[in-house]
């Protein structure tokens, strides 16, 4: 029996100052299961069209926006089920920090295991 | 999202404050703007600075309205782009430089170690050297290799040079327009990994009582002191609200400039809480966790009940984006290491 | 990963697979959009993935993207262009292709089949009509020229690394050999464009005369038809080996 995770993938910054973008057609639907970098959506900025690969392997949970709809770069996107403990790897809706990288979460504080004694004063 | 900026930087009374919630990276936009338009011999440029806005959207919207001339793209050649800086400050401009990402900054180092960092000593104190190097730096953001470095030690060995890292919205604020009302050339580095953290920001023109080498004590705890920069002290600020939960108090400092370092203020916190443990990203030999233990241990060690402890990377190149999490200095580390000051017993 | 064809006019070009390998399919040399380049037009609208299997040649068409950006019109002609992609070809070993274009891609592509006819087994002409695509337009005052084709110019020189001198220089080029459905290349041909596409507008018209289907994408109009899962599933039934490829005329 494998953990499954939720993982939200958000609207990834398409670079070249763009903010936004239209769904043009979904490549998979809640229930699918999709590999990593299969084609996941079409979408259009004001400057061109593009497909945006899956980000991981594992189902599809929900879809956040409808065809035809405009997202805000960070908003989520879709959401999959994958394979693998909660906290394995922090990126759920981290989306792209930009041309490289990850938005830091911020949500809650990293776990902790060590426990202090005050000194004897 | 650029238009808060505008808005906030825009209104010209200089007299009310303004405070606004925004992310570091439009802090960082809005400093640029506030020294853009009080100062017309300031110029931006660097790699894509200038029609993209650059890679994190700092300096979004500044060509626009600055112009191409003030705020312009480079070729990729960060040893062209400051010895340009170098150029043009000799000329009485005063150029505020990017340099992509910190490990983009090793081609550089010629020019501003040679040039950049001396030229002021070169010339008798005749050619001011005011540029502003801004660098964004360290890692958590899980990006690719060379944009991850630590090269703070690096740069505060270097005479002549100065350097600084804010840790939140309202101090890059500050620190960017001391930086570049300074006339010596400041290493400003960038923590990437806090550039979305937004916090409310007071566009004050006057950096007020916060002098160029001056820390800060961002939580005071009676225990232990943190020390750190960057990134790392929002880790330290959550070490210890869980120290907190265990009836340990620890003592926050943020560096802020790490050179000039703030001996007395790092000294005197030390010698309050009688124990110190210092945070960074870098590695740990030679990084700058050396000095600031040598400086507390020399200052306050008649007062210091535990040998400073450093908590610091790996002595190994900076790892790929998956590996990030084991190489960072964690909580449960920076719990360990003061729970070894709380602990220690003179032999 | 990018090379880069050393020349009068450089061509910045990716290759996928081996395009010298002998076998039954050839490579598919993939010609971009005026203002666009291979990577916006090609890789980041998936087509590698729709055509996974084939080897593929993607060059930046000279003036756009990494490739040389002469600034003299006379260098923008479709047959130099064609001249580009044939030179390509051969510094790949790759004897024959599939071509596929879209928009002003498909001009040079067709112009490739045409005074190459050798070098082209089968043409897709993608976002493609007979129709003028620089009617109105005032090729000597594109910064400020208000017809369709001056506005996408000024979109296109937003795209990082365009150069609208080179680009306005290509436009003039290309208008000086004004498109004609006669002579046509005489290889089998495939039309596809989104269906609210005006510049494909009478492409029916023009693959009539050509004994050629036209596929039409529901929906999709000049600037993003190219990405449609429908066009593609169509462009790589029409170059599969076992198709039926409808003769030559």
């Amino acid at each position: 029996m494998t953990d499954t995770t939720e993982r939200t993938f958000a609207l990834p910054d398409l670079g070249e100052g763009l903010v936004e973008a239209t769904v043009l057609e979904w490549l998979a639907a809640p229930g699918d299961r999709i590999g990593r970098n299969a084609p996941l959506v079409e979408l259009e900025t004001t400057k061109s069209a593009v497909e945006i690969p899956s980000p991981y392997a594992g189902t599809v949970v929900r879809l956040h926006a409808e065809e035809g709809e405009v997202v805000q770069v960070g908003s989520a996107l879709v959401t999959f089920a994958v394979e693998g403990p909660a906290g394995e790897a922090d990126d759920g809706a981290a989306g792209q920090a930009g041309i490289v990288g990850r938005v830091p979460q911020d949500g809650e504080a990293p776990r902790r295991r060590v426990r202090l004694r005050p000194p004897e004063e | 999202m650029t238009g808060t900026i505008t808005e906030a930087a825009g209104a010209a009374d200089a007299s009310a404050p303004r405070v606004r919630e925004m992310s570091m990276q439009q802090a960082v936009n809005a400093a640029l703007r506030t020294v853009l338009r009080e100062d017309p011999r300031t110029l931006v440029f660097g790699e894509d600075v200038g029609a993209l806005g650059g890679v994190f959207r700092v300096t979004d919207g500044l060509q626009e309205e600055f112009g191409a001339e003030r705020v312009f793209d480079t070729p990729l050649a960060e040893s062209a782009i400051i010895g340009m800086a170098v150029g043009l400050a000799m000329n009485g401009w005063r150029p505020i430089p990017e340099l992509q990402f910190d490990g983009f900054a090793y081609p550089a180092v010629d020019q501003i170690v040679n040039q950049l960092a001396r030229m002021n000593y070169r010339s008798r104190g005749a050619v001011p050297m005011p540029v502003t190097l801004r660098l964004p730096s360290f890692g958590g953001i899980q990006a690719p290799e060379h944009h991850g470095e630590s090269l703070e030690a690096l740069f505060a060995h270097v005479p002549g040079l100065k350097v600084c890292a804010p840790c939140d919205p309202q101090d890059a604020y500050r620190l960017l327009l001391q930086s570049v009302r300074c006339d010596d050339p400041v290493v400003y580095m960038e923590p990437k990994a806090r550039y979305w953290d937004r916090r409310p920001v007071e566009l004050a023109h006057d950096p007020g009582d916060m002098p160029v080498g001056r820390s800060r004590v961002l939580r005071r705890g009676r225990h232990a002191t943190l020390v750190a920069w960057g990134a790392m002290v929002h880790r330290c600020l959550q070490a210890a609200e869980y120290a907190a939960e265990d009836g340990v108090e620890l003592e926050v400092v943020d560096l802020r400039w790490l050179k000039p370092i703030d001996a007395e203020g790092l000294a005197a916190s030390a010698a309050r809480t009688r124990r110190a443990v210092v945070v960074h990203e870098a590695p740990l030999t030679a990084g700058l966790g050396a000095e600031v233990s040598a400086l507390v241990t020399e200052r306050a060690f008649g007062a210091l009940a535990a040998p400073v402890e450093r908590v610091a990377g790996f002595d190994v190149p900076y790892p790929a984006g998956p590996l990030e999490p084991q190489y960072l200095p964690t909580i449960d580390r920076i719990l360990s290491a003061v729970q070894r000051t709380l602990e220690y017993k003179r032999p | 990963m990018d090379q880069v064809l050393s020349g009068e006019v450089p061509l910045r070009y990716a290759v996928e697979g081996d395009p010298a390998a002998p076998g039954e399919a050839p490579p598919v040399l993939l010609l971009h959009g005026y203002g666009s380049n291979h990577e916006l037009n090609w890789l980041r609208t998936g087509w590698p993935a729709a055509l996974e299997g084939r080897a593929l040649i993607a060059p930046d068409l000279r003036g756009h993207g990494g490739s040389g950006k002469p600034g003299d019109d006379g260098a923008y002609t479709p047959e130099r262009i064609a001249g580009d992609m044939v030179r390509l070809l051969d510094a790949l070993g790759a004897d024959r292709v599939d071509a596929v274009g879209y928009s002003m891609g498909a001009r040079n592509a067709w112009e490739l089949a045409l005074r190459h006819p050798g070098r082209v087994r089968r043409l897709v002409l993608a976002g493609f009509g007979p129709r003028d695509p620089f009617a109105g337009a005032d090729l000597h005052a594109l910064d400020r020229d208000s017809s369709p084709f001056g506005r996408m110019h000024r979109v296109a020189g937003t795209v990082p690394g365009n150069d609208l001198d080179a680009l306005a220089a290509c436009a003039r080029g290309q208008a000086s050999r004004p498109f004609t459905p006669e002579p046509a290349p005489g290889v089998p041909m495939l039309f596809a464009a989104g269906e609210r596409d005006a510049v494909a507008a009478d492409a029916e018209e023009l693959a009539a005369s050509c004994g050629a289907e036209v596929v039409r994408v529901p929906g999709r109009d000049h600037a993003n038809a190219v990405s449609a899962r429908a066009l593609k599933e169509a462009v790589r039934g029409f170059l599969a080996v076992e198709a039926p490829a409808g003769g030559p005329r």
